[in-house]
């Protein structure tokens, strides 16, 4: 799940670690009531400092995934589908926002874009 | 709260041409601070100096609450080095080693200390100068660690060993670190390593330390900019200038640092237009600072 | 602390240790030459004295030699890390220095033991001819006085850095050299006379090594 954490990347660690829970979560990767990795034990795995996973938990314990219980360890909690779904729009929208930028750099116009989108769809559903 | 290490006005010189002048450097409490450099720059030196094994000419070297100078037997109870080349008795094997090591500091946790015996894969019976360099680069950093440290500091830790030897003593390192509030200083060249966990980093070229800021502001603040039509002095920037390149067709390219969202208006004030800005990673902006540090500009 | 110091001295210096205390033990009895026979005149008291006395040369090469090697093997672990380990540790740097001084005297007593052994088992078994005595006690004692001048005074040349002993044996052989050339030149020099007059019959701790080393005398 978290293989090619990219700390070159412009996005900070800790949101692409929130990230990839958050989309693990909200496709039901992660089922409610499972008990996510420590602080510990995630920071000794990734490499990376324990308060960007603390920072990680948090905020998706804010947005209503998770809920750190003292003593016991950090849960996922039971979500509901409108939340999914608001988390699976979400995620979409980030990768026609990542493909228009790269499009953009490309010089590809957006009709072109749209004739290739159309074309791929098309071969899927052939 | 008072910094783990704080280093002022610090002069050292060694031969006819190496010298650390004026040195001031902070690492505060619980951060874990990257220290880069390039090679001759002064990092191991440095960070001799801070633990008392070479006498600065002056300045104020104050590590863990106490001067060095007066104090060291005392701070190194609390200090795991692991220095930048082997130094442990090369007859000892693993385990006489770590019981030599234990003889000196009341913390050492023994128990841990064989678990990470176990989890490095090691042969205690092997004497320590038989080891591969990856075995004695785990080793070192088992007798850092075991010692349960408040403050560790490392000299190029991870230099020379392979990727998996890196992530094993890398991951314990981390482990110590979350279990307690301790402070790591490491200097390294793997700067991408440092990159994942580090929160305050601190540039060394030449014997100066050129920076020093949280490592978010650093790899958020330098950055690549397009810009084209600008004249050919830049006054009155809100951000520091550190290179100005000419692309071909009167594009430029700009390497800035303490570059905030809002300084976009300034090229209107100039006549110009920025077309892209470009994120650097560290490595990146490592290398942009020191290349204008060396030759500054306008 | 001790100890673990004194265990990593002893796996360095086993071998030289060991060696040195078969040859402490051997060489009082050696140099006594089967003087067990009890049928001796005059004439051969004054060989078994020759004896005694020629093998007596070796005790202080013995002495010196042990003291040189046991101080060499004390800071050799530290010369090769460049003390980095030592000054890395919490404890004080003179304190550091005592236990390794320690450690090698502790070393230093298996073979004054043996030569105590030796020299006892050397004049009790033998037959000493009317008119002599053995002094296997004072012997030894002088033996044990030698070996800790001797390590004392090499252990504080090791104890330097690499470059004080480099400047300890440049002096050395300035010395030398200059010997050398008054020789070419035939100048009437003699440093080495000199020196020896000064550094051993100086009524200092160095004089232990000279004069003649007698497990049987008059």
């Amino acid at each position: 799940m978290f293989d090619k954490l990219d700390p070159r990347s412009p996005t900070p660690l800790y949101a692409q670690i929130a990230n990839r829970l958050r989309v693990a979560i909200a496709a039901g990767e992660l089922r409610p009531g499972a008990a996510l990795p420590s602080v510990r034990h995630l920071a000794a795995e990734l490499r990376v400092n324990p308060a960007t996973v603390v920072q990680a938990y948090h905020d998706l314990e804010s947005e209503g995934f998770l809920e750190m219980r003292q003593g016991a360890g950090t849960f996922v909690r039971e979500v509901a589908p409108e939340s999914r779904a608001r988390e699976r729009a979400r995620q979409a929208s980030a990768l026609v926002r990542q493909m228009l930028s790269e499009a953009g750099r490309l010089g590809v116009s957006l009709h072109e874009l749209q004739a290739a989108i159309a074309d791929e769809i098309g071969v899927g559903t052939a | 709260m008072t910094n783990i290490i704080e280093i002022r006005q610090l002069h050292y010189r060694a031969g006819r041409t190496f010298e650390i002048k004026q040195l001031d450097l902070n690492v505060p409490p619980g951060a874990i601070y990257g220290f880069l450099g390039p090679n001759g720059s002064g990092k191991t030196t440095t960070i001799r100096l801070a633990l008392g094994l070479l006498r600065p000419l002056t300045g104020r070297i104050t590590v863990l609450g106490d001067a060095i100078r007066d104090h060291a037997p005392r701070v190194l109870a609390r200090v795991g080095y692991v220095p930048e080349q082997p130094h442990l008795d090369p007859v000892l094997t693993v385990r006489e080693t770590l019981a030599f090591q234990a003889a000196f500091y009341p913390t050492w946790d023994r128990p841990w200390a064989e678990r990470l015996v176990r989890q490095f894969d090691l042969d205690e019976r092997q004497p320590f100068g038989r080891l591969s360099k990856g075995e004695k680069g785990k080793v070192m950093m088992l007798l850092a660690l075991a010692q349960r440290p408040d403050l560790l500091v490392l000299d190029e830790p991870t230099d020379g060993l392979d990727p998996v030897v890196r992530r094993d003593v890398l991951s314990a390192l981390l482990d110590y670190v979350s279990q307690r509030q301790a402070t790591v200083f490491i200097s390294s060249h793997l700067v991408h390593e440092l990159e994942r966990f580090c929160d305050w980093i601190g540039v060394m070229d030449n014997g100066r330390l050129v920076t020093e800021v949280p490592m978010e502001r650093f790899k958020n603040g330098i950055k690549r900019l397009r810009v084209a039509g600008a004249p050919p002095t830049a006054a009155g920037a809100p951000f520091m200038l550190l290179a100005r390149e000419h692309a071909n067709g009167g594009a430029e390219t700009w390497v800035v640092r303490d570059w905030e969202p809002g300084m976009a208006a300034y090229f209107e004030t100039i006549g110009a237009a920025l077309n892209d800005v470009i994120d650097l990673d560290l490595e990146e902006g490592f290398v942009e600072l020191l290349r204008t540090f060396r030759s500054p500009r306008g | 602390m001790f100890r673990v110091i004194l265990y990593s001295q002893w796996k360095w210096s086993r071998l030289i240790v060991a060696l040195g205390s078969v040859a402490g033990f051997a060489l009082p009895i050696v140099s006594l030459q089967g003087a067990a026979s009890g049928d001796r005149s005059a004439l051969a008291a004054g060989e078994l004295l020759q004896a005694v006395q020629s093998w007596g040369v070796l005790y202080p090469v013995l002495a010196a030699g042990l003291g040189l090697l046991v101080a060499i093997t004390t800071w050799a672990p530290d010369h090769r890390g460049r003390h980095v380990h030592a000054l890395s540790l919490p404890v004080p740097r003179w304190r550091y220095v005592a236990l390794r001084f320690g450690a090698g005297t502790a070393l230093l007593a298996a073979p004054i033991v043996a030569v105590v052994a030796g020299a006892l088992l050397a004049t009790w078994s033998a037959t000493i001819p009317p008119g002599l005595q053995g002094y296997p006690v004072a012997l030894a004692v002088r033996f044990a006085l030698a070996v800790l001048v001797a390590y004392a005074v090499f252990f504080a040349v090791s104890a330097g850095t690499a470059r004080t002993a480099g400047i300890i044996l440049g002096i050395l052989g300035s010395i030398i050299l200059v010997q050398i050339l008054a020789g070419v030149a035939n100048l009437e020099l003699d440093l080495f006379g000199r020196l020896q007059v000064v550094v051993l019959d100086w009524p200092g701790p160095l004089a232990i090594f000279t004069g003649r080393w007698m497990l049987i005398d008059v």
